[in-house]
């Protein structure tokens, strides 16, 4: 641990970077390449809105394609943030208010990207709204027993808690940021946000209850949430597909995926914004443990995956080894392979501290993560139970191009977030500084 | 402004009236001539319009508008009297529809069918119930027909060197060829058509050549050489010798339909149905068949010498390999059992001698004896004699011969006066100083011999709406007659008119056709078959099972179908043995050049399983240059390659071209999608019965399917008729590729055994109806969804497209509208759609909805008659169109229904039962073709 004294004053820096952002030129280099994807982004939907799903490489029977396989890596993407802020603040893990506020927002645009992808995979778009429970005047309600129907609250109510526990979170900062500010537009555009934040003892007192309720809502979520689009899969007749692991297996999958990605933006931010002495290696070490424990918890979702078929025989056991050696095989030992190779280095606490190594293992276990959605998806889908029905599914550019899309639609949001609200919590470090120099 | 005058003038007018002035309206007094005058002056455009109606005229223009509305609704009516198919059988969908019993035509052949007409337009071909050549049965090519009348690429007006011109100038340019003709005796005048079935065209083509005696008829039949039906339905065994006999064309529906027939009884337990084939591609025929042997086609006389042996008791006189020889052994054992009620076919292509061989077995046995084929004329005579500049005029009439055969074109331009008619702007056209476009067989009055020897005649459903001519208004203008097409028919028949009423109602006439008076046409003989080798490569030339010799190119309907055997759409293949692939190492796809001699196509490798090892197959039809958008640049032309002779090469090209197929896998590896009982009145063992946490589904009536394997033979008339009924859209070669084709039934296909003969088996999916449907629960917004009737139903306009219901539908018979497939469609396909069925737009879900209008139809029609569903009132499209009956539709609910009977007869059995889904679609085992019963 680094001297609080040091602590507390690059806290202080914290509010100031809005204004006096300390790396400019990249900044602007990093937002320009975001904005080149974003508008690919905005071409890719374009094109699809004038002529249909069929732009892809989706068919009969690989009806769901990287849309699905793309929204549930995003979403388990966005399980990490929770995790790290709301989890850990609840069972009061102090080192996580360097890394919080940034893996919150990471939460909220991914969960946004997430959610593009079920309303941009639907044949009518603009019909979406009809999987929402209002009083239409069809008469009609959703289908209840559809793992979608839950998918869309699930993923509805996850967007919406999240939001609040980000933006609750922020509100004493944003006040500090209004405090600090120079120019009159700062003011104002901070004083917002701040809702007449004064930092009266009552304010923190209904903060402090209002954040914690938040973040007790939304750590269940984090479970509900996948569980839930694992049973979009789980729920259906489909060899690959139908098995009780699936919940737990895409939870895990998904911190897993999370902390990968948190990793890599820790790392990034840490040196783009000089920020070594709030994200220290002990920081890196956590991540690094959380990051090997998820993983091998997956690996043991991988384990059991092929028990259960491997016990229950016929056409589970014809679909597993079918990922093994069938033409989807490269995703399966790709998904085997970056997931779980690299990451056995983080047993070494060096490892876990280096930031590039760190990065690495993150990007690997993101690419690893990507793959194993792609696998579980296609995999089971092109052959499921009728030798003639069996088709290929290959991308086209614009499965792709949509996905490289929504990567961009994330760094734009995510650069423009850093550029202008604090990205680490600076009242939550210095508190944590203080009670440090106290005790 | 004159307006406010005039209407004052008009009412002081009125004003100053005496006595008993009625008016009705103020536009009553603007009658008046002054204020017309006013209105003209100031509303030139109006000053004519306003009507001089009185109360007597409205009176009778209504009456006469009633009067026509009463002829013909709001339809365009039709020039003569055709007549609507008055008395509605058992089992037909009664409604404002109307039915006309007509007929299409294929290589000379009458398909007897009943054109289902809505507001004058043709929207479905049904089979005429009652003719005994199909008995209600179409097959795909008839199905088809009717997008061939809406072709939005027909020629719609005469040519004359490819720019457009009307009938006036050609009528002139006919004058004057007549004037020549008659002066010369018809010297250096050809006629070229293809097979002439017709009996008006027949006469006809005599009346030509008798005013004309130095004219020549070239009647070009390279493919159709079979005069009748084969009586199959009576033959305890068939042999079929290289003869494709249920397989693709005029014959099929006439065949299948007798066959099954024979089959039903079998499977009841009487006689046999033993069917045996020796071919060097498998076919249809050839998968079905007891014992398939696959040899080469050179083979086939030495098959039939030994045959004639064994009958004999003689030793074989050829050497025979143990294969053929336990071949022969069987079949002549199965003959001779059968004695008298045996069936031997050859295909028409073999030599005369052969057939002549065929015809002594069959007398030997006392079977009946075989019709010699008709004896084809192939072109080379003609092209030598346009070469040489003996033809000065040409006539090609509804045939292409410039896409068919490389030396016509060059020959055909020494020709002076070069008239094509046809469908299209094909090549034929390209090379004719005139063409004429021809009116389709559903828009006009012609006749026609049909399978079963029966003549029909041919009713227009429709009033062309193009600038087109009949082939026989063609030829009696050519011979300066004024008669309309209705009178050239009927000159044909002499029937009074009662009859003549009679026979339009019920479609068919049971008297033979009158004589061909035309049966002096010379004669030339068909080109050779080569010498038999039994090395090296040889090359069979076959019409395409889709789009026969290439007249269907421009059908999407057809083009769209996947070949029964191949599963390979929008295309042609090269197709060679698994063993011929595995020594040149060729992989499907990879294009190659195949030479015969000094002729040559390039196309991709197809592997087909039971090809005869040294046998290459091509399909005919393809590779069309001209003809319509969806014609051409399909395929390559195999066309050069018949009559081709020399040494058979096949070399890589390294290049790979993409096919589509339908089916990647054929295999069935563990699972047993199709079931086998090994003879007749054998059963299914019996199944434990599944568990379900939801109740049964009870409701009267049930609808079901039964679907008989043992009957099913692959040929694709059901998947045609879905799509025409059903408004299928296609889609295209490309997305047939990547897995995107619409059609709402497919017929699996799976082998079974070793790829060098391996049994062949179909199997038609369509929505199972699952009363505990997967897709059912998978749906979020409700729209697919269980009727009280037991129908898995699609609402489409509440459809989102999540396409969740097809990720959990087992049997994937979903399909997606991943574009809008059909908002862009020209008015001549919008017309040819079904009113009663929903347009489907992008985003959707779409399925079999067992022709849910037409369940519709019949409950509205019974409800009108309170009371419940008549079995058979509900006949499916699929079902319809089936030549061999395998599919059966009805109320489950019932015992007594056809449906129940035939789910009762042990060889029921539910496709992917292991998924629980209690399937209302199931099947019936097939029985073992191995069977010696």
């Amino acid at each position: 641990m680094t001297d609080p004294a040091q602590q507390q004053a690059a806290a202080q820096r914290i509010a100031a970077i809005p204004t006096r952002f300390p790396a400019p030129m990249g900044w602007w280099v990093m937002f320009l390449f975001a904005l080149c994807l974003l508008a690919l982004f905005f071409v890719s939907v374009a094109v699809l809105f004038a002529r249909g799903p069929g732009i892809w490489g989706n068919n009969i029977p690989v009806g769901w394609g990287f849309p699905i396989s793309n929204y549930i890596w995003w979403l388990g993407i966005g399980h990490a943030g929770t995790l790290i802020s709301a989890m850990l603040l609840l069972v009061g893990q102090q080192w996580r208010n360097s890394l919080n506020r940034f893996a919150e927002a990471m939460t909220l645009f991914a969960v946004m990207c997430a959610g593009l992808y079920p309303i941009l995979h639907l044949g009518r778009p603009w019909r979406f709204y009809w999987m929402a429970p209002y009083p239409s005047t069809m008469g009609i309600w959703p289908q209840f027993r559809s793992p979608l129907t839950w998918d869309f609250f699930a993923v509805l109510t996850y967007l919406i808690v999240s939001v609040l526990f980000w933006y609750i979170g922020i509100v004493p900062d944003l006040a500090a940021a209004r405090d600090r500010a120079e120019k009159r537009r700062w003011q104002i555009f901070f004083g917002l946000g701040a809702l007449g934040w004064r930092g009266s003892a009552a304010h923190w007192h209904r903060w402090q209850q209002s954040y914690r309720l938040t973040a007790a809502i939304a750590v269940p979520l984090v479970v509900s949430v996948h569980s839930e689009i694992s049973l979009l899969m789980a729920a259906g007749p489909v060899p690959g597909w139908v098995s009780t692991v699936f919940p737990p297996y895409f939870v895990l999958g998904a911190a897993f995926s999370g902390f990968a990605v948190v990793s890599m933006l820790t790392l990034w931010l840490r040196a783009m914004l000089k920020l070594g002495a709030l994200v220290t290696p002990r920081h890196l070490n956590m991540l690094g443990i959380l990051l090997l424990a998820t993983g091998l918890m997956t690996a043991y979702g991988y384990l059991a995956e092929v028990f259960t078929a491997a016990w229950s025989g016929g056409r589970e056991a014809e679909t597993m080894w079918d990922r093994f050696v069938g033409p989807y095989a490269w995703s399966y030992w790709g998904a085997v392979v970056f997931n779980f190779v690299p990451l056995q280095a983080l047993w070494w606490a060096r490892v876990r501290t280096s930031p590039i190594a760190l990065f690495l293992i993150g990007l690997s276990v993101a690419v690893g993560m990507w793959l194993e959605r792609y696998m579980l998806l296609v995999s089971s889908l092109y052959r499921d139970w009728l030798e003639s029905s069996e088709g290929l599914f290959r991308p086209t550019f614009w499965d792709w191009s949509l996905y490289a899309g929504t990567l961009g639609l994330f760094l734009t949001c995510f650069l423009l977030f850093i550029r202008f609200l604090p990205v680490i919590s600076a009242f939550e470090v210095r508190e944590e500084a203080q009670e440090a120099l106290d005790g | 402004m004159s307006g406010e005058p005039s209407l004052e003038t008009a009412l002081s007018a009125l004003r100053s009236a005496r006595g008993r002035a009625f008016w009705r309206g103020l536009d009553d007094l603007i009658e008046r001539a002054d204020v017309r005058e006013r209105l003209a002056q100031e509303f030139p455009a109006l000053g004519g319009a306003a009507s001089d109606w009185r109360r007597r005229d409205v009176l009778k223009c209504l009456g006469g508008a009633l009067a026509l509305a009463g002829l013909d609704g709001c339809e365009r009516s039709p020039d003569e009297d055709a007549l609507p198919y008055v008395v509605q059988p058992d089992g037909e969908v009664p409604g404002i529809a109307r039915y006309y019993a007509t007929a299409v035509e294929l290589d000379g052949i009458a398909q007897p069918v009943m054109g289902k007409t809505r507001m004058a337009r043709p929207i479905k071909l049904e089979g005429n119930l009652h003719h005994p050549a199909s008995g209600g049965a179409t097959d795909a090519f008839t199905q088809a027909a009717l997008l061939g009348l809406y072709d939005p690429e027909r020629s719609k007006a005469p040519a004359f060197r490819g720019s457009e011109t009307d009938w006036t100038h050609v009528d002139a340019a006919i004058s004057s060829l007549r004037a020549g003709l008659d002066k010369s005796g018809g010297a250096g005048f050809r006629l070229l058509t293809g097979p002439v079935g017709s009996p008006t065209l027949q006469r006809q083509i005599g009346e030509i050549m008798a005013r004309w005696p130095r004219a020549r008829w070239h009647e070009w039949s390279p493919l159709q050489r079979r005069t009748q039906g084969l009586l199959l339905d009576s033959a305890q065994v068939v042999v079929a010798l290289d003869d494709d006999i249920i397989g693709p064309g005029p014959f099929q529906t006439c065949h299948a339909r007798r066959w099954a027939e024979r089959r039903r009884a079998y499977q009841a337990g009487q006689g046999s149905a033993l069917m045996f084939v020796a071919e060097p591609s498998p076919t249809i025929t050839g998968v079905t068949a007891t014992d398939r042997l696959p040899v080469r086609q050179d083979r086939i006389a030495v098959l039939i010498s030994a045959l004639e042996a064994a009958l004999d008791e003689r030793p074989a006189p050829a050497v025979l390999n143990t294969r053929e020889a336990g071949w022969i052994k069987t079949v002549a054992k199965a003959l001779d059992l059968h004695r008298g009620q045996g069936v031997i076919a050859l295909g028409a292509h073999h030599a005369a001698d052969l057939h002549d061989a065929v015809r002594r077995i069959a007398a030997r046995l006392g079977n009946p004896q075989p019709d010699l084929p008709a004896e084809g004329e192939d072109l080379s005579a003609l092209v030598a004699d346009m070469s040489q500049g003996a033809v000065t005029a040409l006539f090609v009439l509804d045939a292409n011969p410039v896409y068919a055969n490389p030396s016509f074109a060059p020959a055909m331009k020494k020709v002076r006066l070069r008239i094509h008619a046809g469908l299209h702007a094909d090549e034929t056209a390209a090379h004719a100083d005139w063409h004429l476009p021809l009116a389709h067989a559903l828009e006009s009055w012609s006749d026609g011999r049909c399978a079963d020897g029966s003549a029909t005649i041919t009713q227009p459903l429709v009033r062309p709406w193009l600038a087109v001519r009949s082939r026989h208004a063609l030829l009696s203008g050519l011979l300066g007659a004024e008669q309309t097409g209705l009178e050239i028919v009927r000159q044909t028949w002499e029937l009074d008119d009662e009859r003549w009423r009679q026979t339009l109602l019920q479609g068919w006439i049971a008297a033979p056709p009158p004589a061909a008076a035309a049966s002096v046409h010379p004669i030339t003989k068909g080109s050779e078959v080569p010498a038999p080798r039994d090395e090296g490569l040889t090359v069979i030339v076959r019409p395409d099972p889709c789009v026969w010799d290439g007249q269907f190119a421009s059908n999407p309907w057809l083009q769209e179908l996947p070949k029964p055997l191949t599963k390979i759409a929008w295309g042609s293949a090269i197709h060679v043995s698994p063993a011929l692939a595995q020594t040149l190492e060729l992989r499907n796809e990879d294009v190659v050049r195949l030479s015969v001699g000094d002729r040559s196509v390039e196309g991709p490798v197809w592997i087909l399983p039971g090809q005869q090892r040294d046998t290459i197959l091509v399909h005919l039809g393809h590779g069309r240059t001209l003809g319509g958008r969806v014609a051409q640049g399909i395929g390559f032309n195999a066309w050069p390659l018949v009559g081709a002779t020399g040494e058979v090469r096949l070399e890589k090209t390294g290049r790979s071209e993409q096919v589509a197929s339908t089916q990647h896998h054929f295999a069935m590896e563990d699972d047993e999608f199709v079931r086998f009982v090994d003879a007749a009145g054998d059963k299914l063992p019996q199944e434990p019965p599944r568990f379900s946490f939801f109740p049964p589904q009870k409701s009267s009536p049930a609808w079901g399917m039964a679907i008989d394997l043992d009957l099913c033979i692959g040929c694709n008339a059901c998947v045609v008729a879905c799509v025409a009924e059903n408004n299928i859209p296609m889609v295209g070669k490309e997305q047939v590729a990547k897995g995107r084709e619409m059609h709402w039934i497919r017929v699996d296909r799976y082998y079974e055994g070793s790829a060098e003969d391996p049994e062949h088996v179909f199997q038609p999916v369509t929505c199972m109806h699952c009363e505990d449907a997967p897709c059912e629960m998978g749906c979020p917004v409700n729209a697919t969804v269980h009727s009280p009737e037991g129908l898995n139903l699609q609402v489409y306009n509440r459809c989102i497209g999540t396409r969740t219901c097809s990720a959990y539908c087992p049997y994937k018979v979903r399909r997606f509208n991943w574009f809008d497939l059909t908002g862009g469609d020209p008015p001549e396909l919008r017309a040819v759609r079904n009113p009663e069925v929903t347009v489907r737009g992008r985003g959707v879900m779409e399925k079999c909805t067992y022709c849910i209008q037409r369940i519709s139809a019949a409950r509205i029609e019974a409800k009108k008659e309170d009371r419940p569903i008549a079995e058979g009132e509900v006949v499916t499209a699929c079902q319809a169109a089936c030549p061999t009956q395998a599919i059966v539709f009805g109320d489950v609910s019932r015992a007594e229904s056809a449906v129940s009977k035939r789910k009762a007869n042990g060889r029921d059995y539910e496709l992917l039962r292991e998924a629980n889904t209690r399937p209302r679609t199931t099947y019936q085992a097939r029985i073992r073709r191995g069977d010696m019963a």
